[in-house]
């Protein structure tokens, strides 16, 4: 088999936009955030923390509304296809994905030669990019409740309870570190799969250009 | 109020040196630790006056450094501070009473059979060895503690070892030290944490103050510190903070830039996450306090967890993490290990993918292997 078709269809253009506001603020955030954690050049802190909120109130607007469009936007469940169906569908759970997660983890750890049968995402993906939604707003939580103590506003016992539970601010800061090393690994293992058959995936999602599949 | 007792405190004021303007101006600067307006100074002024008549107070010295009692006896000169401290009539204290043997422990149980005073607990309660781990007079500290907790109008934890075991209960804490409101949680309705290594002479007269002769228990946060004293951190107040909003740090010690004072933010300072007003209220009277004299602060105040194992190592930014069979390890390591595993384990599996011609697209199976197995098993057409 050869490379996969990728359709303007299976990614209209409103989650090209979300994928691009994703990929910025989370760049500008683990920049920003290397550097509160230790200043590694002179620059300014306020600066720093500045960017560092701002970008995570977009990236947090941006997950929010990608979530709720997921409800709205319809487009193609399948790669190679324009039929379309509402993009949710691409993301629940579906009896089709039941017995694959291990034959894509088996395929991936090279114990079976050919590739699964799945859906626009495979199950093992599709899994991922679900884990990435509470992780985002996890790191938001533990982000504000850093940053709670210098705060007297009315959600401050929200964020203060959960520095109680997890044993004060410095496992609270470490949560929120290693939390970046998560998101920092999952990055480079998607742009690594997304683009292990070819830069199809990386034409439409960065420059909304087509790939056929060969022979079309 | 007696003229008496009013002329009492006075002549106690004046065989110290101080003048009653003195004094109502140090009773402002309680109002303003309090919380309070400098408009409740009168009030304060009365209320020291009111309790002059002496208050018993018990002094537990229990697993402990007496660094608590240096911190408070360090008085160089007489000043306020140690007057409104006088109005404790401390009638059971291990390291200043001149009484010794049975007299000082009929002293303690005189004081506690008669009810209505107040006990303060320096060091942790050991629970080693079924408590043995500190025996005075023939009982263990626990024994001693539950004696005098139940009849005691408040209880004042001085220091983090009394609070939740300090340095006592740092990793592995063979000899079981804990602090009173963990082994005897049904005090909490009375019992006032003040942790720090040592605690802040200061904050004990803002509690005899507010406590017995306001006659008020402070407003606390859930692990009974008084929100006052404990509500915000020490980088939000901290005279440094301007160099470190401007990103001028201390690197090494021995710089130019320490002798600058800037900011010792990469020092290891755990000010972000420390809960105190020390910038604010300063120690040794009020004449500087950790930062002001050099020392990124090492996080004594901080609670729900044993500070010293939160905080150490004092001269990095996070402590570090335990892991099964190498000990501790910087998280900043096990970070970039995570990191560079992830990478190089891409990169192999890159190079494998290429090599068994993956890249180029892989065979795609034409059924899934679970109905191909099953739909044999149960003798299917194919």
């Amino acid at each position: 088999m050869s490379q996969h078709a990728h359709y303007r269809a299976a990614h209209p253009l409103i989650f090209v936009f979300t994928h691009y506001v994703n990929l910025i603020s989370m760049i500008g955030l683990a920049f920003t955030g290397f550097f509160i954690h230790y200043p590694f050049f002179v620059w300014s802190m306020g600066l720093a923390r500045s960017i560092h909120f701002m970008l995570m109130f977009i990236l947090i607007i941006n997950l929010t509304a990608r979530i709720i469009l997921s409800f709205w936007v319809k487009d193609a469940l399948l790669l190679g296809s324009n039929v379309v169906d509402t993009d949710i569908k691409n993301w629940l759970p579906q009896k089709e994905n039941k017995h694959q997660f291990l034959e894509t983890v088996k395929y991936y750890l090279f114990l079976r030669k050919e590739h699964v049968i799945s859906g626009k995402y495979g199950s093992l993906q599709k899994t991922a990019y679900l884990a990435t939604i509470p992780i985002t707003y996890a790191m938001a939580y533990t982000g504000f409740a850093l940053y709670g103590p210098a705060q007297h506003w009315a959600l401050a016992p929200f964020f203060n309870a959960g520095t109680a539970a997890v044993g004060g601010l410095m496992a609270m800061r470490m949560i929120h570190y290693f939390g970046m090393w998560i998101i920092i690994v999952f990055t480079m293992v998607h742009a690594y799969l997304a683009n292990i058959h070819g830069i199809a995936p990386t034409k439409i999602m960065f420059a909304w250009v087509e790939t056929k599949p060969e022979g079309h | 109020m007696a003229q008496g007792v009013r002329d009492g405190i006075y002549d106690l004021l004046a065989a110290r040196g101080v003048s009653r303007r003195d004094f109502v101006k140090y009773c402002g600067s309680v109002a303003a630790l309090l919380g309070l307006s400098e408009m409740y100074a009168p009030q304060i002024v009365s209320a020291v006056e009111a309790g002059a008549k002496l208050k018993p107070t018990v002094w537990l010295d229990m697993g402990l450094c007496t660094g608590c009692t240096e911190s408070l006896a360090q008085v160089d000169t007489p000043d306020v501070a140690s007057i409104v401290l006088d109005l404790l009539s401390v009638n059971y204290m291990e390291t200043i009473m001149a009484a010794a043997g049975t007299q000082a422990e009929e002293a303690r149980t005189k004081t506690i059979a008669d009810g209505g005073y107040v006990l303060v607990v320096e060091g942790a309660i050991m629970t080693g060895e079924g408590g043995n781990t500190l025996r005075i007079a023939g009982k263990t500290g626990l024994e001693i503690l539950k004696e005098a907790a139940g009849k005691a109008d408040a209880i004042i934890c001085v220091g983090s070892c009394a609070v939740d075991g300090g340095w006592v209960n740092a990793a592995p804490n063979p000899a079981g030290g804990k602090g009173v409101l963990d082994v005897m949680p049904e005090l909490k309705a009375k019992t006032i944490n003040l942790p720090t290594c040592p605690v802040n002479p200061e904050w004990i007269v803002a509690m005899v103050v507010d406590v017995l002769l306001l006659g008020k228990l402070p407003a606390m946060d859930d692990k009974n510190r008084p929100t006052l004293i404990f509500g915000s951190t020490i980088h939000d107040n901290c005279p440094r903070r301007g160099h470190f909003e401007n990103g001028e740090f201390v690197e090494a010690f021995g710089t130019e830039a320490e002798v600058k004072q800037w900011c010792l933010y990469k020092m290891g300072c755990k000010g972000p996450q420390t809960m105190t007003n020390c910038p604010s209220v300063r120690w040794n009277r009020r004449a500087s306090w950790c930062v002001e004299s050099g020392s990124p602060c090492i996080g004594c105040g901080h609670v729900y967890t044993n500070w010293v194992d939160a905080s150490a190592p004092f001269l990095s930014r996070m402590t570090d993490v335990n892991l099964p069979g190498l000990g501790g390890v910087r998280p900043e390591t096990v970070g970039t290990v995570v990191g560079a595993a992830a990478a190089a384990g891409l990169l192999v599996h890159g190079i494998a993918s290429a090599a068994t011609g993956r890249t180029s697209g892989p065979p795609m199976e034409t059924e899934k292997a679970w109905d191909k197995k099953h739909k044999a098993s149960k003798g299917g057409d194919n």
